[in-house]
């Protein structure tokens, strides 16, 4: 369950990585946006965590639209080193704002407590509507990049941006567009995250250390990759979590790079 | 003959520039020295802040600054020397002259191995490689398995009989060595080849240059000036934790610092980490959470705007020298 | 004499595709080989391969009849093997003194001043403390050769160093090169302007698809023309 959330920051983050080329250090602060956007929907105005996470995500694409037009383009293209700090920059920024906005008085989204019961296993209800929700977004984004005109558009600046530049498609545009649906992916995350655990302004540092390992592991700007691999760690914490202990759990994202990064650094799943 | 007097006039003049540089240098030292004399403990914990800082920004500049890949572990360096050498203290009973050395020795080390297995790693996928390893490393001292040596979470506080002027000078000094080890190696054939692998690696490869060697080189020094910079920075803080000794801000503090300098260069984290430190005293004291918030500002700017730092700005601009000694 | 370079049986493939299929030559001292052959041949692949920037999956390379297969760049460059780049690669944010000094082994006064003699032989005396990047195109050109030179390296591999500079520059370029053949270095020169090849290269060896079609003398293979136009299309 925990893994499809992961799977979602992931691919967020990974789809930047390869379309844009941009490492986007802020991502998991993106993702703690997103369970604040929740929360306060929720405690404002009692919207519906479910919808808020559908809303979430166009908001938190146009969001994400706008950094990159104003940001991002700023950059001077292949400065690695640049984009790293800009992004660790504004990952700062954003959760030492939220800190000192909203305090870190953990909040929680009470909306959907109690099990359902399930053949005999019981499956607690926002655990299941969260796996639930996950999956449809992740079907929708698979079957967007697969079908739609955009989708193709995004698939092939991937792939060899210069040569998309010369077939017509506007490669600025994609690039602000995937980062875009980045962001809402992050955001959306959050949302779903909102519902099952407490949130609080540093949660997005746990985030993004399991994203960058799901990233890796499922091979740069891959996304089945991405969501193999949060499926992967999602369990692998669990297991160890159950065997072992949480602390020990704690070290799987930093050996899992370190490993793969040394055995296998094109990641584990070909494109 | 008018031309021997213009040309020994010439020479007159640059040995006038080079005495007067001299003299500066030595009157500067001179001042440094004198503080704990006649300031009050705050300057010389100010100081002492700044000069641990300076060391840490120099040590990566040392390496990254020159050769491009960019060290996001820096923190990795600060917490293993700052942990050998405490524990020496705390546990063992050494006396802080030895254990601070020793913990810069195992550090530097450990890099050798660290450094042949990551260095491989390019680019963007060398800095997370890096943060994963401190990250890890932080973990791991958490864990039940090795908390008996490094007694985990509870952390170590202890003290290390040393006052505080004995700690002032001894980082001044080490403040000192390491700025001169820097500047030396800047005007080097050594310090050309880092940056030769900094332009083009495979180029300078086929070049003859030999990038491992000199890539394992300077992460070594590096992890030694910052691995003994952190022994002295957790014997002042008489406390040493895993979240306190691997914490990432201690890695992008001192980049931020070199960053604001400019990078690559002799003066810049030297420029950078004093500036900086005066501008978080300032901004500390008024702002508090919103600071860090202003901090990430700061850097975003920084990076958009200044990417060559304060001192590339004036090299640029003609304001300073365009050498490489500086 | 013993061949400065041999290469004996060379495999190299990329997936499925062969770059080089078991290409076999020898080079003499002291010659100014040709390699010629149309885009993707395998060219540029064979100087990657003898200057251990990639390895072979089978087959040798011997470099004065010590065998250098497989290892790595910067242990054949100290054994003297130069090689310049098609795309221009040298240390744009370091001026040209540094970019020769980095490359010197020895002595700090006596590499300085190697580095000065060879700015003055490429005529970029008078800029070597500007920024390589400010070089013009055939400028760069010039300061990437005096790179190899600064090695000291008696095999200079040069890949298409007549391309994109003006027919003057490329004169004085040749003129240096085929002094410095007489010095006693050997070169081996990837071109396409076949006026190149013929005017200054003793011998060619042409390649297609990875595999060798033709070798020998200028002479020679001026004659099999026809048969080179069959292959390359002209």
């Amino acid at each position: 369950m925990l893994g499809s959330v992961y799977a979602l920051v992931g691919m967020g983050l990974t789809l930047v990585w390869g379309v844009v080329g941009i490492v986007n250090i802020a991502h998991g602060e993106f993702v703690m946006l997103g369970a604040y956007f929740a929360f306060w929907a929720f405690s404002l105005i009692h919207l519906n965590p479910l919808l808020s996470t559908a809303f979430s995500i166009p908001v938190f694409f146009f969001f994400g639209i706008m950094i990159h037009k104003r940001i991002m383009e700023r950059l001077i293209k292949a400065q690695e080193l640049a984009a790293l700090i800009l992004t660790f920059g504004m990952s700062i920024l954003i959760w030492n704002l939220a800190q000192f906005l909203w305090t870190n008085t953990y909040r929680s989204v009470p909306y959907l407590t109690g099990n359902f019961p399930f053949f005999g296993l019981v499956l607690g209800k926002s655990k299941t509507v969260s796996f639930g929700l996950a999956v449809g977004i992740t079907i929708a984004l698979f079957t967007f990049l697969k079908y739609s005109k955009l989708g193709k558009g995004i698939r092939a600046t991937s792939q060899n941006s210069e040569v998309a530049l010369v077939c017509g498609i506007n490669t600025m545009k994609m690039r602000s567009l995937t980062f875009g649906m980045g962001v809402g992916l992050a955001g959306a995350a959050g949302a779903i995250v909102s519902l099952q655990w407490v949130i609080f302004p540093q949660m997005g540092g746990s985030y993004i250390s399991k994203a960058f390992a799901i990233v890796i592991l499922g091979g740069l700007g891959n996304i089945h990759g991405a969501l193999a691999g949060g499926l992967i760690i999602g369990v692998l914490e669990s297991l160890i979590t159950q065997y072992l202990s949480a602390k020990m759990a704690q070290i799987i994202p930093s050996m899992t790079i370190l490993i793969i990064l040394l055995l296998r650094p094109t990641g584990l799943f070909r494109k | 003959m008018r031309r021997r007097f213009l040309e020994n006039l010439t020479l007159m003049s640059h040995s006038f520039e080079r005495n007067r540089i001299w003299l500066g240098i030595t009157i500067l030292m001179a001042f440094l020295i004198s503080i704990p004399f006649f300031a009050s403990d705050y300057w010389v914990t100010l100081l002492v802040l700044i000069l641990i800082y300076t060391v840490y920004a120099a040590g990566w500049n040392l390496f990254s600054g020159l050769t491009g890949y960019t060290n996001f572990g820096l923190a990795w360096f600060i917490g293993v020397g700052g942990y050998v050498s405490t524990l020496l203290i705390a546990d063992y009973g050494f006396f802080w002259l030895f254990a601070w050395p020793i913990g810069a020795l195992f550090t530097s080390i450990i890099s050798i191995g660290v450094g042949y297995i990551l260095l491989r790693i390019k680019g963007v996928y060398f800095a997370i490689s890096m943060v994963a390893l401190t990250e890890g490393t932080r973990e791991l001292f958490g864990t039940e398995y090795l908390t008996p040596i490094t007694h985990g979470g509870k952390g170590v506080p202890f003290v290390a009989g040393i006052r505080l002027p004995t700690l002032y000078w001894s980082i001044l000094l080490l403040a000192f060595i390491a700025i001169i080890i820097c500047y030396k190696i800047t005007s080097s054939k050594f310090g050309l080849r880092l940056m030769a692998i900094r332009e083009d690696e495979q180029a300078a490869e086929t070049l003859g240059v030999h990038t491992t060697r000199d890539k394992i080189i300077a992460f070594i020094l590096s992890a030694f000036f910052v691995g003994l910079a952190g022994a002295i920075h957790f014997t002042y803080q008489n406390y040493i934790d895993p979240t306190f000794a691997f914490n990432i801000q201690l890695t992008l503090t001192p980049i931020v610092m070199t960053l604001f300098g400019g990078v690559g260069t002799v003066f810049g984290p030297v420029i950078g980490a004093t500036l900086f430190t005066f501008i978080h005293e300032i901004l500390w004291a008024e702002l508090t959470v919103l600071y860090m918030a202003i901090f990430g500002g700061i850097l975003m700017v920084l990076v958009l705007f200044f990417p060559q730092g304060l001192l590339g700005w004036m090299k640029e601009k003609g304001i300073v020298p365009r050498i490489r000694k500086i | 004499m013993e061949p400065i370079l041999k290469i004996d049986d060379v495999v190299k493939k990329f997936g499925e595709v062969v770059a080089l299929d078991h290409c076999s030559f020898d080079i003499e001292p002291g010659s100014i080989t040709g390699l010629i052959g149309p885009n993707g041949a395998g060219k540029t692949t064979l100087f990657n391969l003898i200057t251990g920037v990639l390895q072979p999956d089978s087959g040798h390379i011997y470099l004065k009849g010590e065998e250098i297969t497989g290892r790595k760049p910067y242990e054949v460059a100290r054994k003297g093997v130069g090689r310049t780049y098609q795309i221009i690669r040298i240390f744009p944010k370091m001026t040209l003194l540094e970019n020769l000094i980095v490359v010197g082994k020895g002595k700090e006064r006596k590499v300085v001043e190697r580095a000065m003699e060879l700015l003055h032989l490429v005529k970029l005396f008078d800029k070597k403390d500007d920024y390589a990047s400010d070089l013009s195109f055939g400028q760069q050109k010039l300061l990437s050769l005096a790179q190899v030179l600064m090695l000291d390296a008696e095999l200079v591999l040069l890949d298409e160093p007549a391309a994109g500079i003006n027919p003057t520059l490329q004169n004085e370029l040749m003129a240096l090169i085929h002094k410095l053949n007489d010095e006693g270095k050997t070169f081996i020169i990837v071109e396409h302007d076949m006026n190149v090849i013929m005017n200054h290269c003793q011998n060619a060896i042409a390649l297609n698809y990875g595999q060798k079609i033709a070798e020998g003398s200028c002479s020679v293979i001026q004659q099999d023309e026809r048969l080179l136009e069959h292959y390359f299309g002209r």
